[in-house]
């Protein structure tokens, strides 16, 4: 479904990312491993279309979408939901969720299933995103990325900030929405949390892929157990 | 043991002295065409008056970011106050001028020194000079009695000198404008300089470095702000009258902004180039009143638009922390 | 006093307007349009030149608005195209720089082509007493249309999907695209609403006092002081700031006269900065 392909990108004319390849399929949870300043977030804002891709290409549902504008992307079915969340601060989560499906306005069942994920939006509703917690923040980031009913869902390390208890909470939400037939690309530096839910995973260091595989795979792998898991 | 800042701050002045030299020469010259024209000489003492103006903006905004959109009202400060003490209350003419250059000075200053304590944003500078500009024009338009409102002042101080004569005042600004260029090199090339582009550079590394930032703010406002009192306070005498177009925002600070950007900010000869220009065409588009407007606008816009590279780019790089 | 004190009000409402013009386009695009009030100005002139042409005042006035609009619409794409390119302080610089200049070409051009052109829409009718104060029918009815623009605007922002737009784009303009709103699309729409809401307020000044084709100036100097001391960026600001600032205009005026008024407004635009630059209501960061 989603296909990248030799994509580099970067900042002020030098790369971050480079020649990165790597596929999602229809229904499946991908997630992409590294360190900070590894390069996840360049590789996904790259994608999105938030920042210029140097190099390469990316494919959605047989549609070619690199170069194309970040709201456009974010209309064809691609929702991003970033590490800074980037929500509305003065707007409530009434009007951030609804905000979600622009340009079309949500109906009763899309709010419906995202207080059906996150029960502690629906008793906030008409509080202001600003003052919420970074829990709650993060519950409403991805609410909006589902408002606009997207196929595909990239997140990045959706669990900064959260204690333990709330990030499993997360993952077990995104698990929810994986059985609902959501295709999942999560950037995570959580990897046991990040492994437990993907079916497969890409493993990417100085903007490189490295290593690739099933989660199964990658949790059985020497490198991967010590560089990320602590494991010696 | 070898002496190593001093020769080179000498020399580097020296280099600097050349152009300046060149150019006061060059101007000399001017009255030996023009000078039996009252009315070209009148223009030509408004030109280098307008480049004066340009080379102390250029002090203020150019090495410290400071935008300072009040250049008519502090030259006007100059003029009204040295005009006002002399003609009503009778003080000798030189220290008039030099009230209204302290005074100036003291204005520009305390900008500075408000900004500064503020942290006030380029363009918060910027807003808060616009309105003292337009307050400042309403002042003098509101204090009749000293000021003469509408209608203006008759200069009495100054007329039987050699100010209002035809050529010698042409000459007296050449010399104050060559000063001014003089003043714009030794801060440059001085001490001072190197602060100046620190702080432009990077506020707050400036500041971790041991450049005491409010301070230099301030020189850099005193003395620009000074120089232009001079210049407005000169012109007054020199000219005869001054009223409210004289000093307002219209009449020099757009015309000051149009100058740099014709010539370049941040440069030595930038404000003679651009007040040369200026000059020029101002004759050429003489007749033609309310287009002259359009075509000012039209070539601000083109200019800061064309030059974008140049003389944005400069200025932006200039006083953006990065 | 009561009747200085309405006066006031009735002229902060339209202050507030013209200051929400600027302080929007502000607040979505880190532009300050410093030809704001030659914007007002070139509108107003639209519908005094169409009713002396022999249009009715509504459609002539329509048509005023319409060319308002259209005068931002065409501002934003065309100078302020680069401007956008410029980030932070620079755009900031750059657009007030540029703004100067168009609004310098507008002023002449206007000036140089039609010097006599003045809107001054009579609104007949005796004077209507409120509240016990006698008010003229010209004030009433621009206190009505301003009061409606007002009411309007607030609807959009807050219930309306294109209004919710725009906010995000003020509110986090990252997030606003990762949603799918063109924030581009938002300024120019921003922009061309601007023109209108310049016009509208030209249109109702020249309900109780006529407009000439100088006027747009004092228009940009008005809608500054409104929108800094509201808040750049703040449309409730601009209104609160507005209405203040439209009392104390009245007030000053009366008693003490216009040079000091003009000297006190701009020394309050001057205050809040050196006190409080976000303004009463502002929150750009």
């Amino acid at each position: 479904m989603l296909e990248i392909s030799g994509l580099s990108a970067g900042y002020f004319g030098e790369d971050v990312v480079h020649d990165v390849s790597l596929n999602v399929s229809e229904g499946e949870a991908v997630t992409i491993i590294g360190s900070n300043g590894a390069g996840k977030t360049t590789l996904f804002k790259a994608v999105c279309g938030l920042l210029a891709a140097s190099g390469g290409t990316v494919v959605f549902d047989g549609e070619v979408i690199s170069g194309m504008a970040a709201h456009r992307i974010a209309r064809s079915g691609v929702s991003y939901v970033p590490a800074e969340r980037h929500l509305f601060p003065r707007m409530t989560v009434q009007e951030n969720l609804a905000l979600g499906a622009y340009p079309d306005k949500p109906d009763d069942d899309d709010f419906e299933l995202v207080f059906d994920l996150f029960p502690r939006l629906s008793e906030r509703v008409g509080q202001r995103a600003g003052t919420m917690s970074g829990g709650e923040q993060q519950m409403l980031a991805v609410g909006r990325g589902l408002m606009s009913k997207p196929k595909v869902m990239m997140l990045d390390e959706p669990t900064t900030g959260l204690a333990p208890k709330l990030a499993a909470e997360a993952y077990a939400a995104l698990a929810r929405l994986k059985d609902q037939g959501l295709t999942l690309l999560i950037a995570e530096q959580q990897v046991p949390l990040a492994l437990s839910l993907a079916d497969r995973g890409y493993v990417i260091e100085n903007g490189r892929i490295e290593l690739e595989g099933t989660a199964a795979e990658l949790e059985k792998n020497p490198d991967v157990k010590r560089a990320y898991l602590g494991i010696a | 043991m070898t002496v190593i800042a001093a020769p080179r701050t000498t020399s580097s002045l020296t280099r600097g002295l050349l152009p300046v030299l060149v150019t006061g020469a060059v101007l000399a010259l001017v009255p030996l065409r023009y000078g039996e024209s009252r009315v070209m000489m009148g223009i030509a003492v408004a030109g280098v008056l307008f480049a004066a103006y340009a080379i102390a903006f250029n002090i203020i905004f150019g090495s410290t970011g400071q935008l300072f959109l009040c250049v008519g009202a502090l030259a006007g400060i100059g003029g009204y106050t040295s005009v006002i003490l002399s003609d009503q209350f009778g003080l000798p003419m030189l220290v008039t001028i030099g009230a209204g250059t302290a005074l100036a000075g003291l204005f520009g200053a305390s900008f500075s020194w408000i900004a500064v304590r503020r942290s006030l944003d380029t363009i918060f500078v910027g807003i808060v000079t616009l309105a003292f500009s337009l307050a400042f024009e309403q002042f003098i338009l509101g204090q009749r009695d000293f000021t003469g409102g509408e209608t203006g002042l008759r200069v009495g101080t100054g007329g039987d000198t050699f100010l209002r004569e035809q050529v010698p005042p042409y000459y007296l600004f050449v010399g104050l404008l060559v000063v001014y260029l003089i003043i714009y090199l030794l801060l440059h090339r001085s001490h001072l300089g190197w602060a100046f582009r620190a702080l432009r550079d990077d506020e707050e590394a400036a500041e971790l470095a041991g450049v005491n930032v409010t301070r230099y703010r301030i020189y850099a406002g005193v003395i620009g702000s000074a120089m232009i009192g001079l210049a407005g306070a000169l012109f007054a005498h020199v000219e005869g009258f001054i009223g409210p177009s004289t000093y307002s925002f219209g009449s020099v600070d757009i015309r000051v902004l149009v100058i740099l950007a014709f010539g370049g900010i941040g440069t030595l000869l930038g404000p003679i180039v651009g007040a040369a220009t200026f000059t020029v065409l101002d004759e050429l588009l003489a007749g033609l009143t309310q287009l002259r407007v359009v075509i000012y606008g039209a070539l601000i816009v083109a200019i800061f638009l064309g030059f974008k590279r140049g003389a944005i780019a400069t200025v932006a790089s200039w006083w953006r922390r990065e | 006093m009561k009747a200085v004190l309405f006066d006031g009000l009735v002229l902060g409402l339209q202050y507030g307007l013209l200051g929400v013009g600027l302080t929007l386009v502000y607040g979505l695009g880190g532009i300050l349009n410093l030809a704001h009030g030659q914007m007002a100005v070139v509108a107003a002139i639209s519908a005094a030149l169409a009713m002396n042409a022999g249009m009715p005042a509504v459609p002539a006035v329509l048509l005023g608005l319409l060319v308002g609009g259209l005068i931002g619409l065409l501002l934003d794409s065309t100078v302020m195209r680069p401007v956008y390119k410029e980030r932070g302080e620079s755009r900031v610089l750059l657009s007030l720089l540029l703004t100067i200049g168009i609004g310098f070409v507008i002023d002449g051009l206007l000036v140089w082509q039609f010097p006599i052109a003045t809107l001054r829409l009579n609104i007949g009718g005796g004077p209507i007493s409120i509240f016990g104060v006698p008010m003229r029918a010209g004030s009433l009815v621009a206190t009505a249309v301003a009061l409606i623009a007002a009411g309007l605007l607030v609807a959009f922002f807050r219930y309306s999907v294109t209004g919710r737009a725009v906010r995000s784009v003020i509110q986090d303009e990252e997030g606003a695209r990762l949603v799918g709103v063109n924030p581009a699309a938002v300024r120019t729409l921003i922009f061309s609403l601007s023109g209108v809401l310049a016009g509208l307020v030209a249109v109702t000044r020249s309900m109780t006092a006529p407009i000439g084709v100088t006027a747009g100036i004092s228009f940009t100097i008005l809608a500054l002081i409104v929108a800094v001391i509201g808040g750049l960026g703040s449309v409730a600001g601009s209104f609160l700031a507005g209405m203040i600032l439209g009392v104390i205009n009245t007030i000053s005026s009366f008693y003490i006269g216009t040079y000091i008024t003009t000297i006190v407004l701009l020394t309050a635009a001057a205050v809040t900065i050196l006190i409080r630059p976000s303004g009463l209501l502002g929150q750009r960061e």
